[in-house]
Formats: C-alpha cells, structure tokens, sequence
C-alpha cells in the first residue's frame, strides 16, 4: 500500500528509508525531505498540548499527481513520513493511522534493543519485515 | 511460616521491561568494557555464578522442596518451580541421556531477550550466559557439579532455546571453594 517509508530522528537526518520500486529511490528521497518542511510547519502550528494520540498524526502533508504524503511526529519528535500511491484510493484514514501506529510500536521496540544506540541507522529484520509487510501489496 | 505464605511470588510484582532492560544494559556495558565476546560470555557466567549461589537460599525457603533424590527430581524442581518462581516461565526437559546425567531445558521464550537483536559483530556473545552461571552456583550450594551450556539459542536464528545440564559429580567436602 504504501511506496516509500521513512524514519527521521529528531535533527532530520533520515534513520529508515525504503522505497519500492528501487529505480527511483533518489526521487522519494527528495520527496521525503521536502516534505519535513511541511511536517516543522504542523508542528509549530500546533503549540504545546501535544500528548493526545490525535495530534501525534499529522495527516495528509501534501499531494502531487503520483502520490500523496503522509506524516506522523512522535513526542521524541521523531517522523515518520508515509508515500503512498494516489491511484490507490481505497486507503482510508483509519488504515494509515493503524500504519502508522504498527510503525512507531516497531521503533519503540527497536529502541527496547540494548545494542542500538538512538541516532544510528536502523538495521533490525524485525523492522524491515514489518515495513515490507506494509508495502508488499503495492507490487 | 505465615511470613513465608505471604511472601508469595505476587508481593514483588515488577515490571518484565524494565527487567530486561536491565538485564540488556548490563550486557551491551560489558561488550564495550571488554570488546571480545569470549571474555564477556565468561564474566557473565561468574556474575550468574554469584547470583545463584545466594539465590538458592531464597528458592529453598520460599518453596518448601525437600532433598532430590535423583537428578530427574532435581531437574523437575527447577524447570517446574525454579523457573516458574523467577522468570515466570515453565520450560519443558527432554533429550535425557541414556545414563540419566544430561537433560536439555527448553524454553519457548526467554524472558531476557524481549526486543533483542544481536548485531553482527557479536556473533559468538551467549546472551543469557548468565542463566547458566546462575543454575551452576545454585546446584553447587547443594552439593552437584553439573556443567550448564547453551545449545540453541533464539537469538542466533534457532526455534527455541535449548540449555543443556549434565551432571558431574556429587561435592562430598561441605566448604565450596572460594569463587572468584
């Protein structure tokens, strides 16, 4: 469902990308950078009372005529930014917010891990077999 | 005795995270004191060494067992109350020998390795070596050499994992040798 995933720490150096299909993993690249610009926004719009669930999800970011973007902040202010095929337009709300959940419940057991230090790469099976499952219905 | 009925293993309910947590930050400090995964594996087994030589004395008030009067029983005891009294978990015995000195534990999962991964570079680090110095100390306070050793293990890719025990020999003189 989704086309690219990614996982950026809290100075927005990126932690986690994966895109399908590879060929034009430089283009979501970008597209995931750019979109960080709008994800400062959202955040800075929305002041201090950010410990509801609700607000933890930022919503759709922004659309283009291939995809739309989608972001998710947590309260370590880590993001995690979603692309998902606009042509695909049975995903719902919901579906993108349990994404996102299934997404940040796998950081935080990454985090649980003893041999990961917070700020490296993510290199977990666990990680990446989660976020395959995610986007493994695209192809 | 009502001080030991109400010592039952709900009063000190604390949370598994927090233990494993523990536990994992313990390991990954000695990786980076001593930076060779053999002489971590040999730290942890003496740490659980000195774990288990006192905390059989709390096993044996808090569970009321009498003296084992084979190996069989002694494996029993500590798959079924052992076990079941510290980590909360029940793990099965097979794999006896035809001598009836070595038994395989097998623990579906292991409480210790909750979220945990082992990186690359640690590939021959026994993770919860620990475990193992735990049931040599405690059988060494009551009187059995046994040898403790992982066969399998849930971290490096196997199904389960598997300790194996194999009884040495009964310590006749009553003083322990001074441990490290």
């Amino acid at each position: 469902m989704a086309v690219c995933i990614a996982v950026i720490a809290k100075e927005n150096y990126p932690l986690y990308i994966r895109s399908i299909p590879t060929e034009n993993e430089l283009k979501f690249h970008y597209t995931v950078h750019t979109s960080l610009d709008v994800v400062d926004e959202k955040i800075s719009a929305m002041g201090k009372a950010l410990v509801d669930q609700r607000e933890l999800y930022l919503g759709l970011l922004y659309p283009t005529e291939d995809y739309k973007v989608y972001g998710y902040v947590t309260n370590s202010k880590v993001k995690f930014v979603m692309v998902v095929d606009s042509s695909n337009t049975a995903l719902r709300d919901n579906e993108i917010r349990s994404m996102f959940r299934k997404l940040h419940n796998s950081y935080t057991d990454i985090m649980c891990n003893p041999f990961y230090n917070p700020g490296d790469r993510i290199q977990s099976r666990a990680f990446d077999n989660m976020v395959n499952s995610m986007m493994v219905q695209v192809c | 005795m009502s001080r030991q009925a109400g010592r039952g293993t709900e009063s000190k309910k604390m949370n598994s995270e927090l233990f494993t947590l523990t536990y994992g930050a313990l390991v990954t400090q000695l990786c980076k004191d001593y930076e060779n995964d053999e002489d971590v594996n040999k730290q942890l087994d003496k740490m659980g060494y000195n774990i288990g030589v006192r905390l059989i004395e709390d096993f044996l008030a808090r569970s009321n067992v009498g003296r084992c009067h084979d190996f069989r029983e002694t494996a029993d005891v500590i798959s079924k109350i052992a076990f079941k009294m510290y980590l909360g978990i029940t793990p099965s015995i097979t794999n006896w020998s035809p001598g009836g000195d070595e038994f395989s534990l097998i623990l579906e999962n292991n409480p210790l390795v909750d979220f945990v991964e082992l990186p690359d570079n640690h590939s021959s680090l026994i993770y919860s070596n620990l475990l193992c110095g735990v049931l040599r100390g405690a059988l060494e306070m009551v009187q059995m050499a046994v040898d403790v050793k992982f066969v399998q293990d849930t971290l490096k890719g196997d199904s389960v994992t598997e300790i194996r025990m194999k009884f040495i020999r009964r310590i006749e003189d009553n003083l322990p040798a001074g441990e490290e």
